[in-house]
């Protein structure tokens, strides 16, 4: 029955030229505006939201989705290619895409991003098909106790996460979390670390602080190492390398594991995709054999969280769909779109409107798709990109970080926030310091002490609460194996090899 | 950064007296932009984006939607309250900017802004989860006489809507709540859906289709009448509780802006509140339109001023250097 609708809204839509060229604009435009560093989904959907008041209602949905999903593969751009994360959702990808650009093969992470984006999309919106009702139960058990308990999770996988020694990632994580508590506290509104200054209220946004300790910092990197004659910015290699599918596709587990970890954490409400990312990517980096190739160029790190921010997508749409409650930032504004339209995402659009249930279902698989051949296409002109100069460059990625802080609240507080992150980057650089933690702590610091502090409250000041809840308890147990496994694993060798031994004189 | 402003903005009042009387016959002639200071998506945005798509039947300039987020909506009252005083920068406020205006010494002052038009008010309701087993207000007060704090309520954190809401109801019915604090609307519904509260009060289009599906169960409507999208909802006053509760949304201008400007702004946004093909499209979505003039506008901040005013205080939260 649902297969069916599906399939006849989908037919409907491909057999429509008027359709299928709004969706291609739509694909093509999320994708730039993804690319563009300060330019998030969330802003991508409200630039283009008036363009589709005057269209249908199927077909303004269509649109929006297309540039929803384009915009998040495009966020990935930007990061492999100049190190700025497009989108929140794209803060882990440069962490080993750039470090590929810069070993010439910016073509094949570029690939790799597009092909983990399309199976991570085609497996959150598998989910939100076949299995959202469910799921929606599953994410609604997910209250204050267990998204502390995530974000300890999170927390003590990240700490491993961080190229270099743990106690450095560890240090520079913590700066991170101080960070997140600056401006509002999330519970009582009172002002903390402002110094009585108006531009501190706002708060540390996660978009200024990644753009300006990734983008501003790697131009002052190099404007540095120019006095060394060394070659500016990154990839030389503009060469087409052959491009592997064996060895994607020998990378299907990482895929998998990302697109579940970003269904999954997309369909608790208020998560979102930064989230995803960034459990997605440590998780692939404690529990992989070689943790010291991150960082440095592995394809896990790029394939992982492109399927869970894209997979994410499905998540963050099954509480709207099911519950009226938009997962994130972005689906709020896909959720006021369909508003204006006159349709409320929520449990009655199943009863009363099944038809554009499959529509909306229909118009995700179409975005996949189209995202993927533009996304493709558009690799013919990244030469053109990669053989522009590198003093051009490092002058358009400077102008980009500054409008992109801007941008993103039209707020000049975030400009100065960029600008000192930036420097904040630089300096860590000098000092042999990893700067993603400090990104990290600034995502899952403010999840964890507002959930924490709100349990708290839940059960009159009482600890117990953690006690009651059985997902918060495996998680920390889960959490404690992940401390204790470099303690464990020399044992394990020890006791597999004396049982070896025992077994020699028989 | 201040020289440069000062040099600008001078220039700009020099040329402004200059050019007065010519340039007050063309105003406005060029975009005018609407402040939003909360996200995209939420109510306050719709609002702003409706009035800009049909702005068309009664502007001759588009209307530009321009979302200043952060710090409980304080960044963009300010950004508008500094805006240059030409009337092309308009904002969009509710209950939040008069209570930042009392709790956060930062924040803009009530009076720097100047009411432009009253747009509408947004009612809440009171809604409980489905396993709360509480049928009608008289219940749900009951359960709050035997057991003071029995009851959770989720609401936003101190000087949101919700929150001065449940603080009106703990005040009138001398009742305590267990007042837990959510970051805005969305995770507040979410928090009752899952059953980690058990009461809200929220506005009704974010609980009407819940209601509706048995997810949620309303228990009254915290305004003087009920409300299109939950008709069978009866009233708190239909209950016999004289109790009003009510969010609300106005256009409001930086202090200074010229009378001449101010008047023809204010004339043309109330035309454009009462034009017919606004109103269906702004009720469709839950919003309830009901326009006042300018000093009506006025009037009613200065009333919602007060009674926010008293709230805060008794619950202590005026900050020290803003007390009255």
């Amino acid at each position: 029955m649902l297969i069916e609708s599906f399939m006849s809204a989908l037919i409907e839509t491909l057999l429509s030229p008027w359709g299928l060229l709004l969706a291609a604009l739509g694909a093509l435009l999320g994708i730039i505006l993804g690319a563009l560093p300060g330019v998030s989904s969330t802003m991508a959907l409200a630039i283009l939201l008036p363009l589709s008041f005057s269209m249908d209602a199927h077909l303004a949905i269509l649109f929006l989705l297309c540039v929803f999903v384009a915009s998040v593969y495009g966020g990935s751009i930007s990061a492999i290619l100049i190190n700025i994360p497009g989108t929140p959702g794209a803060i882990v990808t440069q962490l080993d895409g750039h470090p590929m650009a810069k070993a010439g093969k910016a073509r094949e992470a570029l690939v790799y991003a597009l092909v983990a984006s399309t199976v991570g999309g085609a497996f959150g919106l598998g989910l939100l098909v076949m299995t959202a009702p469910l799921l929606a139960t599953v994410a609604m058990s997910f209250r204050s106790p267990e998204f502390a308990a995530v974000a300890v999770f999170g927390l003590v996988l990240l700490a491993y996460a961080s190229p270099g020694t743990t106690v450095r990632g560890l240090l520079v994580g913590a700066i991170g979390l101080i960070c997140g508590m600056v401006g509002f506290d999330t519970l009582t509104d009172v002002p903390r670390f402002t110094f009585d200054t108006r531009t501190l209220q706002g708060g540390v946004e996660l978009v200024p602080l990644c753009v300006g300790l990734f983008g501003l910092a790697e131009v002052l990197k190099h404007l540095h190492a120019s006095h060394q004659a060394a070659p500016a910015v990154s990839i030389q290699a503009t060469q087409r390398s052959q491009l592997k599918v064996r060895a994607l596709l020998k990378r299907w587990k990482s895929m998998l594991r990302g697109s579940l970890i970003g269904a999954f954490v997309g369909a608790i409400p208020a998560a979102g995709s930064a989230i995803a990312v960034a459990i997605a990517y440590a998780q692939e980096v404690r529990f992989s054999k070689h943790p010291e190739q991150f960082g440095q160029g592995a394809v896990e790190g790029v394939v992982a969280p492109e399927a869970a921010n894209s997979s994410s997508i499905g998540g963050t749409m099954i509480p709207m769909m099911t519950l009226g409650v938009p997962g994130d930032a972005i689906t709020a504004v896909l959720m006021g779109s369909l508003l204006i339209h006159g349709l409320r995402p929520g449990p009655m659009l199943f009863a009363e409107n099944p038809h554009i249930v499959s529509s909306i279902y229909a118009g995700f698989f179409i975005a996949l798709l189209l995202t993927l051949i533009i996304g493709l296409l558009l690799m013919r002109w990244l030469p053109l990109i990669l053989r522009i100069p590198s003093h051009v460059l490092l002058i358009g990625i400077a102008l980009l970080c500054v409008v992109g802080a801007y941008a993103i609240r039209n707020s000049m507080a975030d400009v100065y926030i960029m600008l000192f992150f930036g420097a904040l980057g630089y300096l860590l650089h000098l000092l042999s310091l990893p700067s993603a933690p400090l990104a990290f702590g600034l995502i899952l610091g403010p999840l964890l002490e507002e959930n924490l502090r709100r349990s708290l409250i839940l059960g009159r000041g009482s600890w117990d609460i953690f006690l009651h809840s059985p997902i918060a308890m495996s998680l920390f147990a889960l959490s404690i194996f992940a401390t204790a496994l470099p303690l464990l694993a020399p044992l394990w060798v020890r006791l597999k090899s004396d049982l070896q031994r025992m077994k020699v004189p028989f | 950064m201040k020289a440069p402003h000062l040099i600008i903005s001078s220039t700009l009042l020099l040329s402004l007296l200059w050019t007065a009387p010519l340039l007050a016959d063309d105003f406005p002639e060029k975009p005018i932009n609407i402040v939003v200071p909360w996200p995209t998506g939420g109510a306050y945005d719709l609002a702003a984006r409706l009035m800009a798509e049909h702005a068309s039947h009664t502007f001759s300039v588009p209307l530009v939607v321009q979302n200043v987020t952060g710090a409980a909506g304080s960044t963009g009252v300010r950004h508008v309250a500094d805006a240059t005083a030409d009337g092309y920068t308009i904002g969009v406020m509710g209950t939040h900017a008069i209570a930042q205006s009392y709790m956060n010494p930062n924040a803009t002052a009530l009076d720097d802004l100047t009411p432009l038009v009253f747009i509408g008010p947004e009612p809440a309701a009171l809604a409980v989860t489905q396993d709360a087993d509480i049928d009608d207000v008289a219940a749900y007060l009951d359960t709050l006489n035997e057991a003071p704090g029995s009851v959770i309520n989720g609401n936003d954190s101190p000087g949101g809507f919700s929150y001065i809401a449940a603080t009106m109801l703990e005040n009138q019915f001398d009742v305590e709540l267990t007042k837990i604090p959510y970051q805005g609307y969305a995770p507040t519904v979410s928090a009752l859906l899952s059953g980690e509260v058990m009461s809200a009060l929220l506005p009704i289009p974010l609980l009407a289709d819940q209601h509706a599906a048995g997810q949620l169960r309303l228990l009254g409507v915290a305004a003087q009448e009920r409300h299109p999208f939950t008709p069978e909802v009866p009233t708190f006053q239909e209950q016999g509780y004289d109790f009003i509760a009510e969010d609300f949304f106005m256009l409001y201008l930086p202090g200074d802006v010229p009378e001449e400007r101010r008047n023809k702004l204010a004339e043309m946004f109330y035309a454009l509140l009462q034009d017919a093909s606004f109103q269906e499209a702004a009720s469709d979505i839950g919003l309830m339109i009901q326009p006042r003039p300018q000093d009506e506008t006025a009037r009613y901040l200065e009333q919602r001023a007060d009674e926010v005013y008293d709230i805060l205080a008794a619950s202590g939260l005026v900050d020290d250097s803003l007390t009255r």
